[in-house]
């Protein structure tokens, strides 16, 4: 179920909120939590629920017996177990076919093809984030970061809470423990406050923003050949700028959606476009992902502690898997490895201290190659990213007037500059001092209605596809 | 709390993203400006202000969408509904008949160019066109048992047009509430359900609310189709036809890329499946009362013929197979009008890629007759 649909926000919703609020002990509030977000899940597909419920009992089970143990081959052994059960369910349901599909073309290639059966294998919804939530899990544990919980609701809440299951943002359980471990006991106005603020701020940016933009981008993609310089451009632009609204929306009702059942969540987004290199970029985009690979891979590797070519080949792979994780597709892949190659240069030129000095020129060439890497994101191949790419370097020329007109009507045109002015310009979601006054409160209504009046076909959440 | 978030637009870049020393900065920012204040009174007015301004809005918006009813799923009935709504008009028609139409024509907007003085020079019989826009088997029924009870002894026979897919069991939510449909449907009109609240709250909705209350407002309540008595459209109306293209190419295009894609293999059609339902019923009914139906498949434009023949016609091939399975138990007469061709039609005689204008519909009506098999004698 999506969050932007009627079924979500006045069907389900509300009696959680009841639920929640009007249970009294700490076991009935998690209890309740869990099975909301176990019917939440199963509403998308019950048959994967169980693929989530094993996910959880692994982890739980493996990190109370790291924990139990001091002998640290068995600490190793729980840890390692706990990892490949869960690296490899995300493995055969998300990359099975990708890898199967390679093997076939590559025995194609070499003329001995061996017609491996594709398994036509059904994505269970969110299984990148709720595996990535459980897995840091038992690795802080083994690390001894964290304190294991006993307490299995307490457990089932963390991995399964709705607000976060299905696009993040990634939480650990450091996050939550606190929260977990004493659940909040009212729903305050404040809570209340912020909550309703972030849910409406995210309807926003994905109904009244990002699926505007939705129609005009996706008939650029589906006209690779057509496209001359400045539509080329507009088309990276024009999805760059949807899928910022969509993915940071989401991330929006998920924190709102937090808050009003008595969670804190961690900031996803931080103005990504503002950024002045590269490595600022991950630091603003997705920013609960980039944090997890930096931490229970980058940094294993050897972070940027031995050396110039150790750090780029550290920050090729960390941005290969990063892409991969997106998706089993080339595109991602390569994706991935623009970025780590982009990051790799980056650290190599800031250390020899041949970074521009402009702030402005940095923000354009970030903003830039950010855009222009996300032609390869969206792409539905390599080839039609080569070619929109390629028009973009200018290979097809100026389009001509008629072309233009046909590819970027006045609407299309006035609303991408528009929210390229306010990804630039304005402060974001987070760093919003709205005074708590009623006037606002009446604004803020008004905006939700409107967004909830254009749910009526509901778009899903780019994101929710990785 | 410390936030990883660097401020914005900070000239001092941070260090490279994934760094050695963020191994101890676990703590995240949780808290956002607008939480900052803390609790204040202020966030009271401001929670209970967002609410209540959120369903008083949607709530006036599901009012008037419903008062206004653009999709008749209401029921209100107070205004005209924003598609046209051609079904009420021809059972208005049915009830002002003075005498029984020996020639019935049924189908969808299709059919409507049908001239029924045309049908009566053909074959020297009065005629009522019944055909109306998305009409379905079920619309065929109703009007069929409509004429039937305003002359219950006398006869008649039908022209009835239909798709490739000869018919489904849709009942289309005007028909469904139009009280003379209500005794032939039974209990399987729709009901206003929850999908339609959904509906009420859209957009679209209101849209088209916005544009019925505004026609009513600026004098024009009512349609500019109109129709004479005998079901014809009025020479006026032609103009105004909602399938009358700007450009007959651009609206062929869709179609061809469609039928360049058609399936090259369909389920053979079940006769008894219940999307042949009203069909059936409908070919029982004029059966018991001595007529022999004529069933005409529609026309299809020249050019997605060749591309539908290229691909096999694997849908039309199952409508026939269905049709040769029904003759088994009913009488009726089929009239394969697909290839323009065969009725000398004129390709640039359509109003769009789906619809013929009337002087392509004349050329039509007279292979028709003449391939009848005496079905209007």
């Amino acid at each position: 179920v999506l969050f932007n649909s009627y079924a979500f926000l006045f069907g389900f919703l509300p009696p959680v909120l009841i639920g929640r609020w009007a249970l009294r002990t700490k076991n009935q509030r998690l209890l309740f939590l869990t099975l909301a977000s176990w019917f939440f899940y199963a509403w998308w597909n019950w048959k994967f629920l169980p693929l989530m419920l094993s996910t959880t009992t692994v982890d739980y089970i493996a990190a109370l017996a790291i924990q139990a143990t001091e002998n640290q081959r068995r600490r190793n052994f729980w840890l390692i177990s706990s990892l490949s059960i869960n690296l490899g369910l995300l493995g055969y349901f998300k990359y099975a076919d990708f890898f199967l599909n390679n093997l076939n073309g590559i025995g194609r290639v070499v003329g001995a093809s061996p017609g491996l059966p594709v398994l036509h294998i059904i994505l269970p919804i969110g299984i990148s984030f709720y595996t990535f939530n459980s897995m840091s899990y038992t690795i802080d544990v083994w690390r001894r970061r964290v304190t294991p919980t006993r307490h299995i609701l307490e457990y089932t809440t963390f991995v399964a809470l709705f607000p976060h299951l299905i696009a993040g943002p990634i939480v650990r359980f450091m996050d939550l423990k606190p929260q977990l471990q004493n659940p909040r006991t009212r729903l305050t106005s404040h809570a209340a406050g912020v909550g309703c603020y972030f849910l409406v701020c995210g309807l926003v940016k994905k109904l009244l923003l990002a699926d505007q933009l939705s129609p005009y981008v996706t008939t650029l993609f589906n006209h690779p050949h057509q496209l001359g310089f400045v539509s080329a451009w507009s088309a990276a632009l024009g999805w760059s700028l949807q899928l910022y609204f969509d993915f940071s929306g989401y991330s929006d009702m998920a924190v709102g959606l937090a808050w009003l059942i008595g969670f804190r969540f961690p900031q996803n987004f931080n103005s990504p476009f503002k950024a002045v290199n590269i490595s600022d970029f991950w630091r603003r985009w997705h920013m609960s992902l980039s944090a997890w690979f930096r931490d229970y891979l980058f940094i294993p590797l050897g972070g940027s502690r031995r050396g110039p070519r150790r750090t780029v080949v550290n920050l090729v792979i960390t941005m290969f898997l990063a892409g991969l994780w997106h998706g089993a597709l080339w595109t991602f892949v390569v994706w991935g490895l623009v970025h780590g190659a982009a990051l790799g240069v980056h650290a190599v030129l800031k250390r020899a201290g041949m970074t521009p000095r402009s702030t402005i020129v940095n923000r354009v060439l970030t903003f830039a190659f950010v855009i222009a890497a996300f032609v390869i994101f969206k792409s539905p191949n390599l080839h039609v990213a080569g070619t929109i790419l390629s028009r973009m370097a200018g290979s097809a020329g100026v389009e001509s007037l008629s072309t233009l007109q046909a590819f970027l009507p006045a609407r299309f045109v006035v609303l991408m500059l528009g929210l390229l002015a306010f990804a630039q310009l304005a402060p974001n979601t987070w760093e919003i001092r709205l005074k708590p006054r009623l006037v606002y409160g009446l604004a803020t209504g008004a905006v939700a209605a409107a967004a909830v009046v254009s749910i009526a076909v509901p778009h899903k959440f780019i994101y929710f596809q990785f | 709390m410390e936030s990883i978030a660097p401020s914005a637009g900070a000239e001092q870049v941070p260090a490279d993203a994934p760094d050695a020393a963020a191994e101890e900065r676990l703590e995240r920012n949780l808290t956002p400006a607008i939480a900052e204040a803390g609790e204040s009174a202020g966030y009271l007015r401001y929670a209970l202000g967002t609410v209540v301004t959120m369903f008083v809005v949607l709530g006036a918006i599901f009012a008037f969408n419903v008062i206004v009813d653009p999709f008749s799923l209401a029921g209100t009935r107070l205004l005209p509904t924003a598609l046209e709504n051609d079904r009420t008009a021809k059972l208005d028609l049915i009830d002002k008949l003075k005498h029984n139409p020996q020639i019935v024509v049924l189908g969808s907007s299709r059919s409507r160019q049908a001239d029924p003085k045309w049908i009566q020079e053909l074959t020297g019989k009065t005629g009522f066109n019944a055909g109306v826009t998305g009409g379905d088997s079920a619309d065929a029924w109703v009007m069929v048992r409509n004429i039937a009870a305003r002359f219950p002894h006398a006869k008649r026979t039908y022209i009835w047009f239909v798709e490739q897919t000869i018919a489904t069991n849709g009942i289309n939510p005007q028909l469904a509430q139009d009280r003379r449909s209500s005794g032939y449907l039974g209990q399987a009109g729709p009901r206003f359900s929850l999908a339609d609240v959904g509906t009420y709250l859209g957009f679209a909705a209101t849209k088209a609310s916005w544009r019925v209350a505004k026609a009513c407002i600026e004098g024009h309540c009512h349609g500019r189709i109109r129709y004479q008595p005998d079901g014809a459209l009025t020479p006026a109306s032609q103009k105004f036809l909602p399938e009358k293209a700007a450009s007959l190419p651009k609206s062929v295009k869709p179609h061809l890329k469609a039928a360049e894609r058609a399936p090259t293999h369909v389920t053979p059609f079940d006769p008894r499946s219940p999307r042949y339902s009203y069909f059936e019923k409908a070919l029982a009914y004029m059966n018991a009362h001595g007529a022999t139906p004529v069933i005409v498949l529609n026309p299809i434009y020249p050019s997605i013929y060749t591309a539908l023949q290229k691909r096999g016609f694997a849908k039309r091939n199952a409508g026939l197979a269905l049709l040769r399975k029904l003759h088994t138990h009913f009488h009726f007469v089929v009239v394969d009008c697909t290839d323009i061709r065969v009725w000398h039609g004129k390709k640039k005689w359509f109003n769009n890629a789906t619809h013929v204008n009337g002087p392509n519909m004349k050329l039509m009506l007279r292979y028709i007759v003449a391939h009848s098999q005496g079905a209007f004698r």
